[in-house]
Parts: C-alpha cells; sequence; structure tokens
C-alpha cells in the first residue's frame, strides 16, 4: 500500500521534484489549492472536514517550507540523512553567462593562451632546428610542418583557435599549389599560423613563404611547358 | 476473447448511454464487429439512441428463457458492424436481478465472440451495476463537472474497489476488517478502502497480494462529459490525481466532451450524433476519446520492433 498523504514527504505533497526551482514550487502550491481547497469541485465529498483541514495544514506548511531558501535547505538536510532524496549531483561546469561588455577581449588577430605562449617561446629559442629553419631564405610549407612537429602542436588546435579549415592548413604545409588558396587569403593564414605558434618576427617570415611559393609555382609551369 | 468495456458513472443524465453509443458507432467505424449491451436494467434505452426504436428481441427473452444463448438475443443495427442488446420491453422486476441470473449473465457476456462490447451501465451503486463494473479491467467512469455528479463518481470508484476486496473474504471476516478498520483509523474509516487496504495488508498478507496484482492491472479511465465553455478543463486531470494520490487506484483521464445543444437535438430526432452534426466540437472530442481507447495499446508496442 502506498503511503497516506501525511507520511509523504513535501516535495510528494506538492507533485514537485526535489530540485524544483521556486517559481515551480509556486505553482504547484496554487494546484494543490485548486484541488484541497474547501468548495473546490475536484475534492467535492472526497473528504470530510477534519481531513480537509488536515490536508491543507499540511499543504501550508509544504509550501513555508520549501519556498525559503533557509527552511528548504534545512529540510534538504534532514531527507537526505534519512535517504529519501539523492544528494543534488555536483554542479557540472558553470553554464555559459552572458559575456560582459567590457571584458570582450579586442586584441588583434588569434592569440595562444598565456601558459601556453610562453612555453611555445622557450622552446622556439632552446631548439637549433627551429633556428636553422628559420634562418634560411627559402620557407616552405614542409618546413612549416617541420616546426609545429618540433613544437609539439597539432594541427587541430591551430584550426581550433584561428578558425581556419583544416584541409587549408593541411595543403600549405603539403605544399599542393594548385590548391592553395588565393594568395590574399594564403598570406593571412600563414600569418595566423606563424602568430599561433608565435614564430617572430611574422612579416618577414610570411613575406619569405610567400616568395618561396611564388618560386615554386613559376617552376611548376616552366616544367609543365617544357 | 472480446475487448470488454463497461461505462458506468453513478449519476443519471450524465450521458453515459450516449457516450456508449457513440462509441459503439466509432469502434464499428473502424471495422471491428462492435456489441452494445444495455444493462441499464429497468431504465433501458439504449436502443433508441443506436436507432432501433422497436427491437424485436431484448435481454429479457434471455433470462426468461424464452431463448437459450445470449447470442440469440444480438440485432442488427442500421450501423455496419454494430450490434445491440437491448433492454427493451423487459420484465417489470428486471431491475432486481437476482444473484443466480447476475452470474449466469456474466458467464453468457464472457462467452460472446465479439471484438469489442461495451457495456452501457446504469446509475448508482447497486451490486448489480459493481459486478457487472468489475466484468473487465478496463472501465470507463463519466461524469460531468458539476459536484453532485462529481461525488456519485467517487462513491462508485470506492463502490467498485470495496466490492473487489469483500470478493476475497467471508461476510464474518468482512465484518471483522470492518471494526479493525474503525478501531485504528477512527469513525468513518470502514467506507474508505484505502485504509481497509492497510488492516487487510497486515493480516492477511495472502489476499492483499492479490488484490494488490488486481488494481494494479486495473486500466480505468476517467472521461469527463458536458464540459461547458466556463468548466475548468483541468478538472479530469485533477481528478485522476486525487484519486491515485488518496486511494492508491490509478485512473486514467481520457478527455473532456463538450456540453452541445444539438446533441439534444439528435436524441430527440432520433438520428446519431456523429451523423447528424460530425463537424462539431463535440464530435470532434468524442472521436478522439474513441482513438485513444480502442487504439490497441499492442500495436504501440509493435511499431518499435517493425
Amino acid at each position: 500500500m502506498r503511503k497516506s498523504f501525511a507520511e509523504l514527504n513535501y516535495y510528494e505533497m506538492l507533485d514537485i521534484r526535489p530540485g524544483a526551482a521556486a517559481f515551480e514550487i509556486r505553482q504547484a502550491y496554487g494546484a494543490a489549492l485548486q484541488i484541497y481547497q474547501p468548495g473546490s469541485l475536484v475534492s467535492h465529498s472526497f473528504f470530510t472536514e477534519t481531513e480537509r483541514r488536515e490536508i491543507l495544514s499540511l499543504i501550508e506548511k509544504a509550501y513555508q517550507t520549501l519556498i525559503q531558501d533557509q527552511t528548504r535547505k534545512a529540510y534538504d538536510d534532514e531527507l537526505m540523512s534519512r535517504g529519501e532524496i539523492d544528494r543534488p549531483a555536483q554542479a557540472g561546469p558553470d553554464a555559459r553567462k552572458p559575456v560582459g561588455i567590457f571584458s570582450i577581449s579586442r586584441g588583434r588577430g588569434q592569440q595562444p593562451a598565456g601558459s601556453n605562449q610562453e612555453s611555445l617561446k622557450t622552446r622556439i629559442r632552446q631548439s637549433e632546428r627551429i633556428a636553422e629553419l628559420t634562418g634560411r631564405h627559402a620557407l616552405s610549407g614542409e618546413d612549416l610542418k617541420q616546426i609545429r612537429t618540433e613544437l609539439d602542436v597539432t594541427l587541430e588546435q591551430i584550426s581550433q583557435a584561428t578558425k581556419i579549415r583544416q584541409d587549408h592548413l593541411i595543403n600549405i604545409e603539403e605544399n599542393r599549389l594548385a590548391r592553395l588558396p588565393a594568395a590574399i587569403f594564403l598570406k593571412g593564414f600563414v600569418k595566423s599560423y606563424l602568430k599561433y605558434l608565435c614564430l617572430e618576427p611574422v612579416e618577414e617570415l610570411s613575406a619569405r613563404y610567400m616568395e618561396t611559393v611564388a618560386s615554386l609555382a613559376q617552376h611548376e609551369t616552366a616544367q609543365e611547358q617544357e | 476473447m472480446a475487448h470488454i468495456w463497461p461505462i458506468g458513472g453513478g449519476k443519471g443524465g450524465s450521458g453515459k448511454s450516449f457516450i456508449t453509443s457513440s462509441l459503439g458507432r466509432l469502434s464499428a467505424g473502424l471495422g471491428r464487429r462492435t456489441l452494445v449491451i444495455d444493462l441499464d436494467l429497468g431504465a433501458a434505452n439504449l436502443h433508441t439512441l443506436v436507432g432501433i426504436p422497436y427491437p424485436s428481441k431484448s435481454f429479457s427473452d434471455f433470462l426468461l428463457k424464452k431463448v437459450d444463448r445470449l447470442d440469440d438475443t444480438i440485432v442488427e443495427t442500421p450501423f455496419e458492424n454494430l450490434f445491440l442488446i437491448s433492454g427493451a420491453q423487459d420484465h417489470f422486476d428486471i431491475a432486481n436481478l437476482p444473484y443466480e441470473q447476475k452470474i449466469k449473465t456474466l458467464r453468457a457476456i464472457m462467452k460472446l465472440d465479439y471484438d469489442c462490447i461495451l457495456l452501457d451501465l446504469g446509475a448508482g451503486t447497486s451490486f448489480n451495476t459493481i459486478d457487472f463494473f468489475l466484468i473487465s479491467q478496463n472501465g470507463i467512469f463519466i461524469t460531468t463537472p458539476e459536484p453532485t455528479s462529481i461525488e456519485n463518481v467517487y462513491r462508485l470508484i470506492r463502490s467498485v474497489y470495496f466490492r473487489r476486496i469483500r470478493y476475497c473474504f467471508s461476510v464474518s471476516q468482512f465484518k471483522a476488517l470492518e471494526e479493525e478498520a474503525i478501531e485504528q483509523f477512527g469513525e468513518g474509516a470502514f467506507n474508505k478502502p484505502e485504509c481497509m487496504m492497510k488492516v487487510i495488508e497486515r493480516d492477511h498478507p495472502e489476499p492483499y497480494r492479490d488484490l494488490q496484482n488486481d488494481f494494479n492491472a486495473f486500466r480505468f479511465r476517467l472521461i469527463i462529459n458536458q464540459m461547458h465553455k466556463r468548466d475548468n478543463a483541468a478538472l479530469g486531470a485533477h481528478v485522476c490525481r486525487i484519486i491515485e494520490k488518496h486511494m492508491g487506484l490509478q485512473i486514467d483521464f481520457t478527455g473532456n466532451v463538450s456540453y452541445d445543444e444539438r446533441v439534444h437535438d439528435a436524441i430527440c430526432q432520433q438520428v446519431s450524433f456523429l451523423d447528424r452534426y460530425p463537424y462539431t466540437k463535440t464530435a470532434g472530442e468524442l472521436r478522439a476519446v474513441g482513438r485513444q481507447i480502442f487504439q490497441p495499446a499492442g500495436r504501440q508496442l509493435m511499431l518499435q520492433y517493425v
């Protein structure tokens, strides 16, 4: 046999779940009053007068307990200690909130996260291989790839941070000339790429890369003509 | 075996016969062989609602042994697939059906070979009505949104509940249970089935288990008829909630059927309301209720496997 009304906990009395918000509690209270109030059609003749009074006082008590945060918390603790309701699940990651109007970063370009940036810079300074690659006159896609692998950065990371599609990045690294985007876009992409990897000076390196690509393209067309 | 739907409601004039005839029409319209039986003994008029003002045979032919089988009292109606056992021209004593005849009738109804059988029960909570109601686990309660009718439907539900409990015990046992309940829960507990069940749970665990299984298997439904514009549309849901919470009996709310003057017109003209006014709100709601009720639970399950 199920429990009688007086044995239900306050949440069951009002037909709400234990985590219900204040407005839900208010609504449930209103609905319960509609059902149990004297003169209500729903419970007409269902209860004797004393029963109705008892139920109404229970509902009133339930509402007063649950609607105030302090008393509700005490009541929840009591229920939890009796094991009637589960402990609320640990709050997950904070829900996204609107960004404050002054906290939007208006800095130019994509910057890797702060700590990451520092470690990249020190690694660039320490690595001889990178120094050698950036020291050369020509800078091809394959060189970029080598630098990137040296720094332990994946393509996904760059793509996520710079919002450049991965297939573009792959085409750049593999030197697939025919599939590269127009020069103006290519330059921008490569700059973002270099900035993400904290390679300096960006302007000069990207210019060198563009020259290399141009010469490669000339070379290729010349071969085709032959 | 046929699917039997007893339709009761406690108060007279709440539209039991009208709903029965409409549901019968709808079920027949789905292509099922449907039988409506007028068990409002002594105050029968279902025959008029299904378009047979003067039925040639009636239920009392069976009781008076003019015919051997209940099958022989069935008459065809003007509607395809819809059949009727009428209570017209019964002998005047029939309202007081003796126990043996009631059992005989119940057995005969169980044996009928139809897809769907609807029983139109009388008002009140006499043993006849309740026993016919308990023939199946799929009863339908009908009430109007008025205190008088609500009071009677609660009364009927409690009576059905009690009658089921009563089946399990002898007279003296039941009497002892009643006294026990009053002792424990105070004056007035003897007409509260929920208190009675608590006593049974403690003293008679075996029958308690059977009863509980039975009550869990019941799929009673509630229809609110003659809903006026200003009535609270959530009434049905609330009634079901209060019954579940305080009596521990699950009843599904099936739907509201609006009040419509034209129902009266259709009955006076002795035509089917669904045919005469098919595009009214009330007709639409009747069809929705019919869909809910006749939708076989099995089909929904099967869809998942197709």
